[in-house]
Order: structure tokens, then C-alpha cells, then sequence
């Protein structure tokens, strides 16, 4: 508070700018941005607090309710408190699919974080001029559909599609072409695709974030260009690493356009089993009590994440 | 590949188009003349639309599903603004159980009485009370000859290890554990766990042999040569094979499926009045043939037969002679428990 007071001050005194006695309104107003008034901080928050009560809050509880509900004729809901939707969920019959979705987002993090953190180096490190507009290239998938996206792929790497036909008749280097729908390596290649920027973004706000005097002070003290990296840059990245690495794991787990589309019979993930519960299985109870199962994963997810940086940050200052 | 791109811009736009019935029905102002019809994809000929809607002026917002329980559900969550609907029969206790659907009013519809007496009392609606045949077909198997050393006559074809990774088996409850349960030579409208769980262990070993699970996109992979046999539906396979000379349709010797969809009124529906016009289109004999000629499927419109295509008349993969019929049945009705027990199996398999 009172470095924004000096701030103001050193803007110059408001009747500079004015030439007039600051009204009760005025003060009311700078005192409110400057944060001087607790009712004002409630105030400032509550459009966000609604929304977020209104359309994230109420439907996790209605989900939460509908998971302890059973399933009646034809899929309508009988108001009768049972927790049968949590014993079937955790049967065996349905771990597999756990440990698959699990692997998949596993395997899809750690190609984004191998494919991302170079880029996100030379991004913070060699194109100063160029960043805005790698940044942007980078960004480009957001700006179609994902669907539309989704779609392309399919063009793209169908049995006769533009690989396959460039390889097999254009070039003629495969005699057979390549099956590449329908398995699980381009499924999680979609998830690398759509969930890449993901990573890269939060990697290159820490990685940019890392002062060039301490790598320079590294190598004055004799330390080689690997020993600089391991030492000095990846410690200071960490929190960009934890954070990509999250950011791309949750929305993975979930995920199911992509599993649906590039995928097959084997590669049905937790999304798809969810989906499935409230379109063809009619079983919105069943479904509910998977998507809290997958709630409560990915919030202990974000739980072990904010631990993980409270200790980078402790590790930070010692 | 053009084949690919057309197919998927249709589904594109479906999901686009689901959201379009419900704005249009927030929309104010005159009321137009139209009507929003919910249908399965791929499932009317190109120029009855258009033809009804110079006709009478009434604008038909169309809108499509690939999956019927799709369709279901968005009833069942309270979507609006759908008038009239195709419907399959096992669906039509469902939808008269959830009050989703309006009797048909018999008085308003001049041409009701073209159906085909045969389709004129079903099990799931006697009398017709609340849906009108539109178009029936059956289960069975589609494939590509040119790939097959020979043609399969059996479900057990589907289960063939030879043809590992070019199966396709469509993605539906009703048709996967139903046909599996077929193939075991159980009955068709099993009830016993055991029986069940036979037909699941059955899918399970067939699951390691299927490309996907599909109820739309099998054809265009069986027309690419992706896929060889797929588990399929009559009219979809002999649509195909006007363009691909060498997929051909079997019923299996162990017997399978005909279902008959059915238009339906929904219940309560905006554009009532105009939804009861379009079903009169339909029923006349030339739009009834002109639908079942462009479709494949056959028409339970009695008055249109005469008018069908010769090929589609005669050909006992859509007329199927008595000899095969006596091996086709309908999806069994199903008590809730029973139907739930079928899509627990269905879905333990697809989980594995």
C-alpha cells in the first residue's frame, strides 16, 4: 500500500492535472483503487465469484448429487440416496481404463514438456525480434475449431489420405499405406498437438523470467554451457515446468474428442466412458460418479501442484 | 477421399446444427411456417425437402443424429424446439413412457391409410397411435467382395481372425450384444447375467479382431477398402454399392434384426399443424418411393411399392423372401432392468 501511494505520488500532485479540489467522489474512487476499502474488494469480486458459483460451482454439485442417485426405467433419475455408482465405478472392470487415460495424459505431458521446453528456450533466448510472431504460429491451432482441427488430421493421415498418398503413389516409397487412425501413438500425437501451446506458454514466462546476469555470472565462475543449464536455468524454470506440466495433464485426462475421432477400440479414455454414460448408456448417475472420481484426481492433481511450488519457492529464497 | 470430406462436413454440420433447432424456437416475432425435423443422418432423399417446402411454403429445419441415444438423451434433457422426429420402434415405449411424444391425430393425415397393412398394428404401437412407418431395413453384415476369399454367411465371419483390423462393428447396444447373443445361438432378448456375460466375453474376443465401432463412418471405409466386413445397415451397404460395385449385403444364416423407424410428433411441439402436413408429404406414394429408391431401405408404405425401383422391388436383401424373413425378428422389448443389465455389458466391453 505504500509503494502505490508513492506511485501516485510520483505521478505529481492531482491538481496539476486538474487544477480542482479532488471531491468526496474522487477520494472515494482512489481510495477504492488503491485498495483501502473492504467492501470494495468484495464488490470488485463478485461478478467473477457468480459466474464462477452459477456455472462451475452449481453444476459440480448437481453432478455430485446426481453420482449418489440411481439410474431408473430408462434412464431417469431416481432421487434415492445409493453410493452402488462409486462401488461399480471402482470395480476392476474399470481400472484399465483409469490407468490408460492416466498413461495417455502421462505420455502427452511428458512429449510436450521434451517437445516444449526447447522451443520455449529459443523463444526466451535467440528470437527477441521474431517472438511475436512465433508466439502467434504457435498459437494459430486455438483460432479453428478444435473439431475442425480434429477433422483435418483425419484428412490428413487417413488410409487415403495426403500422407499415405504422397508416400504410397506420388513417391511410391511404401507399397502398403500406413494405418494411422485408430491407434493409440496418434491419438496421444493429437493431444501433443492440441495441448502443446499449453506447455510451451508457462515455460517460457519462467524461462524468460530468468535474469541473463546470472548465467553470465555462472560461466565467470567456471561453469561449463551443460553445468550453467542444470545449475542455474532448469532450477529457475522449475515453476514453469510444474506449471505447463499440469496445465497440459488435466484437460488430457478428460479429453475425449480426440480419443473419439483418432481413435479406435482401444484407445477408449475416461472421457469417452463419461460421454458415453450420458448419450448411449443413458446412466447420468454411472457418469456423474465417474466425473467426480476424475474431479477429485485432478484436484488432488493441482493440490500436490501448489505443494510442489511452495517448495521451489522456499528452495527459491534459501 | 471426397467421399470422407462429404460425410464429415455433414456431421460438422449436425453438431453445429443441434444448437440451431433450440435458437430458432427462442427466436420471437410472426410465427413462421416451419417445421424442425429431427432424423437419423443420411436418411432422406435430396429432393423431398425441397419439394415439400416449395409445395406448401412451410420452411423444414433439418437437423440430424448418428446415434439414437443421442437423440434420446436431448429429449430427455429437456432440449426444445424439435417437432417431428425418427424414431426406431424399441425407442417408442421409451418415448411414450417419458410422455416425449403426441398421438397422431388420424383425421388430419389423408394418407395414412398407404401403409402397408402388415406395418398398420406393430407390438410397439398398435394402431399406430402415435407413430407413422417411415422407413424400415435389418442388421446384418456389409462387405467388400473384391477383399473376401469368400463372401460370409455368419456372424461368426465378424469373429474371423483372417480379417483382423479390416472389421468394423457398429456402435450401438442393442445391435452388438443382440448379435452377439445370435451368434451364441441364446435368445435374442437374453435376461440371465450368464447369458450376458457370454455374449460380453464373445465382443471382447471380437474386439481384439475391429478396426472401430461405428454406426456412420463404416461405409465410407468399407466403400476406401479400409474395412472389409462390417456389422452394417441394409439400406447404408446398398447406397455404397451403387458407387462401389463390390460391396454386397447379407443377412447371416443364424438370423438377425429389422427394426421400422417411425416419424413421431413431439410432444406439445410449436409447429404442430405444419409437422402433420409434412408426414402427409411423406406418406404419398411417390415421396414414400422416391425416399426408399434413394435410401435403400424398404418403404412400409404400401401404395409407394409399385413405384419402386424394379432393382429395389425384387431384391431380396430389401424384401427379404420368406425364407430369410423367417430368420429376422425385432430388437426385443426389454424391461428396464433387463436394459440396463444390456448396457452395463456394452459398456464393459468397450471399457476393456
Amino acid at each position: 500500500m505504500a509503494r502505490s501511494e508513492g506511485d501516485v505520488a510520483a505521478l505529481g500532485p492531482t491538481e496539476s492535472l486538474s487544477r480542482r479540489e479532488p471531491g468526496p467522489f474522487d477520494r472515494l474512487l482512489s481510495s477504492v483503487l488503491r485498495g483501502e476499502r473492504t467492501w470494495a474488494s468484495h464488490l470488485l469480486v463478485a461478478p467473477t465469484s457468480a459466474w464462477l458459483v452459477v456455472f462451475l460451482l452449481a453444476p459440480i454439485l448437481l453432478i455430485l448429487i446426481m453420482s449418489f442417485t440411481a439410474r431408473g426405467p430408462y434412464g431417469m433419475l431416481l432421487w434415492r440416496f445409493t453410493t452402488a455408482n462409486y462401488v461399480r465405478a471402482l470395480t476392476p472392470a474399470y481400472l484399465p481404463i483409469l490407468l490408460r487415460s492416466l498413461g495417455y495424459a502421462g505420455a502427452t505431458t511428458a512429449l510436450c514438456l521434451l517437445l516444449g521446453y526447447p522451443f520455449a528456450y529459443a523463444l526466451s533466448f535467440y528470437f527477441e525480434e521474431r517472438r511475436g510472431m512465433l508466439i502467434i504460429l504457435l498459437m494459430l491451432p486455438f483460432w479453428t475449431s478444435c473439431l475442425v482441427a480434429i477433422y483435418s488430421w483425419i484428412i490428413v493421415l487417413g488410409r487415403e489420405g495426403l500422407v499415405n498418398e504422397l508416400l504410397v503413389h506420388r513417391f511410391g516409397l511404401l507399397s502398403a499405406p500406413i494405418q494411422f487412425l485408430n491407434r493409440p501413438a496418434t491419438v496421444i500425437g493429437g493431444l501433443v498437438y492440441f495441448y502443446l501451446p499449453f506447455m510451451v506458454l508457462p515455460l517460457y514466462g519462467s524461462l524468460e523470467k530468468v535474469p541473463h546476469s546470472y548465467i553470465e555470472a555462472a560461466k565467470d565462475l567456471g561453469a561449463n554451457p551443460f553445468q550453467t543449464f542444470w545449475r542455474v536455468t532448469w532450477p529457475l524454470s522449475l515453476p514453469g515446468v510444474y506449471a505447463g506440466s499440469i496445465l497440459t495433464f488435466i484437460p488430457c485426462v478428460g479429453d475425449f474428442l480426440t480419443a473419439e475421432f483418432l481413435g479406435g477400440p482401444r484407445t477408449y479414455l475416461l472421457g469417452n466412458l463419461i460421454q458415453n454414460q450420458f448419450q448411449m448408456a443413458q446412466d447420468w448417475p454411472f457418469g456423474s460418479a465417474m466425473a467426480m472420481i476424475l474431479v477429485a484426481l485432478l484436484a488432488g492433481g493441482l493440490l500436490l501442484y501448489q505443494r510442489l511450488e511452495r517448495q521451489g519457492v522456499e528452495a527459491g529464497r534459501v | 477421399m471426397s467421399a470422407v470430406t462429404r460425410r464429415d462436413f455433414i456431421r460438422l454440420a449436425l453438431l453445429a446444427g443441434a444448437f440451431g433447432p433450440a435458437w430458432a424456437a427462442c427466436s420471437r416475432g410472426p410465427r413462421k411456417r416451419q417445421v424442425n425435423f429431427f432424423n437419423w443422418s443420411n436418411y432422406i432423399a435430396e429432393e423431398t425437402l425441397p419439394g415439400f417446402e416449395k409445395e406448401t411454403g412451410i420452411t423444414v429445419n433439418y437437423d440430424m443424429y448418428s446415434d439414437e441415444e443421442e437423440m434420446f438423451s436431448k429429449l430427455k434433457a429437456g432440449v426444445q424446439g424439435y417437432d417431428l422426429i425418427v424414431a426406431t420402434d424399441y425407442m417408442i415405449p421409451r418415448l411414450k413412457t417419458l410422455s416425449a411424444i403426441d398421438p397422431i391425430p388420424h383425421d388430419l393425415l389423408k394418407n395414412l391409410g398407404n401403409i402397408d397393412p402388415k406395418f398398420q398394428n406393430p407390438d410397439f404401437d398398435p394402431g399406430l397411435q402415435f407413430t407413422v412407418p417411415y422407413l424400415w431395413g435389418s442388421t446384418g453384415i456389409g462387405y467388400n467382395k473384391s477383399k473376401m476369399p469368400k463372401p460370409p454367411s455368419s456372424w461368426k465371419d465378424l469373429w474371423d481372425e483372417r480379417y483382423a483390423g479390416k472389421i468394423s462393428a457398429l456402435d450401438n447396444t442393442r445391435d452388438d450384444i443382440g448379435c452377439a447373443l445370435v451368434m451364441l445361438g441364446l435368445p435374442a432378448d437374453a435376461k440371465e447375467p450368464a447369458q450376458l456375460e457370454a455374449a460380453r466375453d464373445a465382443l471382447l474376443k471380437q474386439k481384439k479382431l475391429v478396426k472401430h465401432y461405428s454406426s456412420s463412418t463404416y461405409i465410407d471405409e468399407l466403400v476406401s477398402g479400409e474395412i472389409w466386413l462390417a456389422q452394417a445397415w441394409s439400406g447404408d451397404v446398398l447406397q455404397a454399392s451403387r458407387d462401389n460395385k463390390q460391396l454386397d449385403y447379407v443377412i447371416p444364416k443364424e438370423g438377425s434384426f429389422i427394426w421400422v423407424d417411425s416419424l413421431c410428433l413431439i410432444r406439445g411441439a410449436d409447429h404442430r399443424e405444419e409437422s402433420l402436413q409434412l408426414i402427409d408429404y411423406i406418406l404419398r406414394p411417390e415421396v414414400g418411393a422416391q425416399i426408399a429408391n434413394a435410401k435403400r431401405f424398404a418403404s412400409p408404405n404400401g401404395a409407394a411399392t409399385k413405384l419402386l425401383d424394379a432393382s429395389l422391388r425384387q431384391d431380396p436383401r430389401v424384401y427379404p423372401p420368406p425364407d430369410i424373413a423367417k430368420r429376422l425378428r425385432f430388437y426385443p422389448p426389454l424391461d428396464p432392468d433387463t436394459e440396463e443389465l444390456w448396457n452395463r455389458t456394452w459398456q464393459e466391453v468397450k471399457v476393456m
